[in-house]
């Protein structure tokens, strides 16, 4: 069996079991729980391109996927767009941000591409959560960003109206779709020539660029591809919640979803899948733990990245581990 | 002329705290590629650790100020053994650790969350008074500040640079193997590096806390500009991030009286990311040749 | 036969799974000079990285006048006497001359007389005392090999360790630099020297080894090498 053969197996197998999941646990709080899942899910899985595929060092998903929110919510405030519309299109102005922050980061090296992209996303919370001026005074004062306590009120995709009842499971359904292109997206790229000029990138970069491949150019498409679901990820979230508020950029999210991949393992195709569902389960887990729940996510990604670098998925392929070597101490 | 004055003491006082913030942050990249986001964290555990020697202990402050540093520097080597040596043995080490940090930083500021509660508490290290320039009144704990600083940089400096030590931890960040070959023992230079970089966290986090108050979330922002000041400086390059941590407060200053508050962030980052597009490698960057 | 300072019986070494020394055996007898020739890209580097700890042994023995020092840090084999000078200098560049000199120092008993052992090396080498207050990083490609061997030279007495000292540099410097290392044959310093260029070393080696494929095929003195044009010629392509 090929590769892309077993995941599509493995991905149709998955489908299949999330479609029986909310006649089998009809439950309101477990089907919205399993769709925020899914939302994380894509963003970890688009991440993970840039992440674990293009090694760019990037922290700049969450203000993208901030960006798809806010866009979505925006236009629908101030225009009266519908969801429909503003959801792609905010998908198309996270991809523009996307765009220019890649190309901020092009000439930088690892490390300084993780504390400039996490200095932007620090930007834009503080410009949004410092903005006190009055922008519009319809129903109270609000800036233009929603300040501190956000944006609501800018309509939803007509389930809620359609089946008061039961539109969660339809917002179910919505993103369950997303996540199935976002993952067929991933496969396609990761085994396919995007993922193999980085390969060459990475693994013999003299040969690569003598041959035609060029790093700022697969590192920009990379940036574009993966900005385009995050900000619709984001426009669904927008919708989902009814409101879009600064707490999107809080650095515990950014942690969860950090840990999600780095849990199930970076660069694969089912890894980030796998941990963002290990991580809302054991986040599920220690509920009951409240105040220590943060400190068992950060003991929960630091003991995996010391203990089993590779993630999960590691477990599930016979790769033997690399040979440690060059002796400190 | 007043409010020139106003802005160089007050840009003084903020460059001398990033600069403390930041050398540590700056050796500790030299000299084993490990960017430490665990840094805000022990800035703030540095400041709650000497408000409780003071307050709760009866410590005279001087004391606490230096019980606070040394259990820090503890905290540094407990990085050291626990993350960073296991994670030295494995590929990747530069993504793992800068992972591994953000987690140990959460778990740090989680826990004192829990042990000092999330409301602001004012840090009880504070030198009453001030000093009249011309028509501005600066307050002594900026020039006590100041003062601390300057002493705390040119020991760095005298140990970097005359000492058989010093020597040894600017040999390992120029070339980890090369002095390796002079019998260097690396894993100590790591060590002590660490160490040192949680004790002057801890003396920044008490000088920031005491203009401010402390909060266990008051360590991300000096954290991130720590790290711009050492972006802009070129990684590893302490004498470097010294210098830009000065402009920076400077800068800081000057932006916070002519734009407001609200936007002097958004401006140092406009200009941090122009200098890297600029030059790639920081300011006083060594340019790096890449091997193929 | 008195005890060698060096000995390597069947040793394996590699990086990543890949195997680039196999079944190694050398002994370095003292005061002489013991010298490894061989195409490029064949472990004569390796070897020397393998003898100070810089890469793991991964199987076999070597041991220093007699005591094993395989598995040690590079540290510890450092301070016990095995001093390198590595291919392509490795200079500290952004220090002066003296600090790298002071650093060839670091070890616990050169540290001691840190000073009289820059006076041998400024009389051995005084190009240097020159330059001393120069920025290494700043120096020509003849003046970095000197800083390289001089910085050597601070750790003491000790097996030396040269790797390619000729390396990348005009005939008439390769030719001061080997005037300097053939006086410290002379003045009785067990060195281990590798070399590609076998011509230089032939007359006064004490004994040649040729390292093929990481294992050596071939050793002898350098006038039964010049015997053989048919080692030299597929060998070293000479």
């Amino acid at each position: 069996m090929t590769p892309v053969k077993r995941d599509i197996l493995i991905g149709l197998v998955l489908v299949a079991a999330a479609c029986a999941l909310p006649f089998l646990l009809p439950g309101r709080y477990i089907v919205t729980q399993a769709t925020l899942f899914f939302v994380w899910a894509v963003v970890v899985v688009q991440w993970n391109l840039v992440l674990g595929v293009g090694g760019i060092f990037s922290l700049a998903q969450m203000a993208l996927f901030a960006t798809g929110a806010y866009a979505t919510a925006m236009m629908g405030f101030y225009w009266k767009v519908p969801m429909l519309a503003a959801i792609p299109l905010a998908g198309v102005v996270a991809v523009a941000i996307g765009m220019l922050i890649g190309l901020a980061c092009l000439r930088l090296r690892g490390p300084y591409v993780a504390l400039l992209t996490l200095a932007i996303a620090q930007v834009m919370y503080v410009l949004i959560v410092n903005d006190t001026a009055c922008f519009t005074s319809t129903g109270g004062c609000m800036p233009l960003f929603g300040g501190v306590r956000g944006i609501g009120q800018f309509g939803d995709l007509g389930f809620r109206a359609l089946m008061p009842k039961s539109w969660h499971v339809a917002h179910y359904f919505v993103a369950l779709g997303l996540l199935v292109v976002a993952v067929a997206m991933s496969i396609v790229i990761i085994r396919g020539p995007l993922g193999l000029a980085f390969r060459a990138l990475r693994d013999n970069p003299g040969y690569a660029v003598s041959r035609g491949i060029s790093r700022f150019k697969y590192q920009l498409w990379i940036f574009a591809v993966s900005a385009f679901l995050t900000g619709i990820a984001g426009g669904f979230y927008a919708v989902q919640f009814r409101v879009v508020g600064p707490t999107v950029f809080s650095f515990q999210l950014l942690l969860f979803l950090i840990a999600m991949i780095v849990v199930g393992g970076l660069g694969t195709i089912w890894g980030p899948l796998l941990g963002a569902a290990v991580l809302m389960l054991a986040d599920e887990g220690m509920k009951e733990l409240s105040d220590y729940r943060n400190i068992g996510l950060g003991l929960l990604l630091v003991l995996f990245i010391i203990l089993q670098p590779g993630g999960l998925v590691r477990l599930f392929s016979r790769k033997p581990k690399p040979a440690a070597d060059a002796k400190t101490g | 002329m007043d409010v020139f004055i106003q802005i160089v003491a007050s840009g003084l006082t903020l460059g001398a705290m990033y600069a403390v913030a930041t050398v540590g942050l700056s050796l500790v990249y030299g000299s084993l590629n490990m960017l430490n986001m665990a840094h805000g964290a022990i800035l703030t555990l540095g400041g709650y650790l000497c408000y409780a020697g003071i307050q709760h202990l009866g410590l005279h402050p001087a004391l606490a100020l230096a019980g606070a540093a040394a259990l820090c520097a503890v905290v540094g080597l407990l990085i050291y053994l626990g993350a960073a040596l296991p994670l030295l043995r494995a590929e990747g080490f530069e993504t793992n650790i800068f992972i591994a940090t953000i987690g140990i930083g959460s778990i740090l500021e989680n826990l004192m969350l829990k042990g000092f509660g999330p409301y602001p508490i004012p840090q009880p290290l504070a030198v009453p008074g001030h000093v009249v320039l011309g028509n501005v009144h600066v307050p002594l704990q900026n020039l006590f500040i100041l003062g601390v600083a300057v002493v705390l940089m040119a020991a760095v400096a005298f140990v970097l640079e005359r000492t058989r030590t010093g020597r040894a931890i600017r040999a390992t960040s120029m070339n980890r193997e090369a002095a390796q070959l002079m019998g260097v023992r690396v894993g100590r230079v790591y060590a002590q590096v660490l160490a040192v970089s949680g004790a002057l966290a801890a003396v920044s986090g008490v000088m920031i806390s005491s203009i401010a108050t402390l909060s266990p979330v008051m360590g991300g922002d000096p954290m991130l500009k720590a790290f711009i000041v050492c972006v802009v400086a070129g990684l590893g390059n302490v004498y470097g991030a010294v210098v830009a941590a000065i402009v920076l407060g400077l800068l800081e200053a000057a932006t916070q009286y002519i734009l407001g508050v609200r936007w002097s962030f958004a401006t140092l980052l406009l200009i941090v990311i122009l200098v890297l597009i600029w030059r790639p490698y920081g300011l006083f960057g060594r340019t790096q040749v890449v091997r193929l | 036969m008195a005890e060698p300072v060096l000995a390597i019986h069947d040793v394996a070494a590699g990086y990543d799974g890949r195997r680039v020394l196999d079944g190694v055996d050398l002994v370095v007898p003292a005061g002489r000079l013991t010298a490894i020739i061989g195409p490029n890209g064949h472990g004569k580097s390796t070897l020397l990285k393998a003898i100070s700890g810089l890469v793991r042994v991964s199987a076999g023995s070597i041991a220093l006048h007699g005591t094993r020092i395989d598995g040690l840090r590079p540290d510890q084999i450092v301070e016990r006497g095995v001093i390198q000078v590595p291919q392509g200098d490795l200079l500290f560049p952004g220090m002066t001359v003296l600090d790298n000199l002071l650093m060839g120092a670091y070890r616990q008993d050169a540290a001691r007389d840190a000073g009289a052992r820059l006076d041998m090396v400024f009389t051995l080498l005084p190009k240097l005392k020159e330059r001393r207050h120069q920025i290494a990083g700043t120096l020509s490609g003849g003046e970095r090999r000197m800083c390289g061997i001089g910085r050597g030279l601070m750790a003491g007495d000790g097996l030396l360790m040269l790797d390619e000292p000729s390396l990348g540099l005009a005939p008439i410097v390769i030719d001061q630099i080997y005037e300097v290392i053939f006086d410290l044959c002379a003045a009785g310093r067990t060195i281990l020297l590798v070399e590609e260029n076998a011509q230089r070393i032939t007359e006064r080696a004490d004994s040649i080894h040729l390292l093929d494929n990481g294992r050596f095929v071939w050793s002898g003195i350098g006038a039964e090498l010049m015997a053989r044009p048919e080692i030299i010629e597929a060998y070293l392509g000479a």
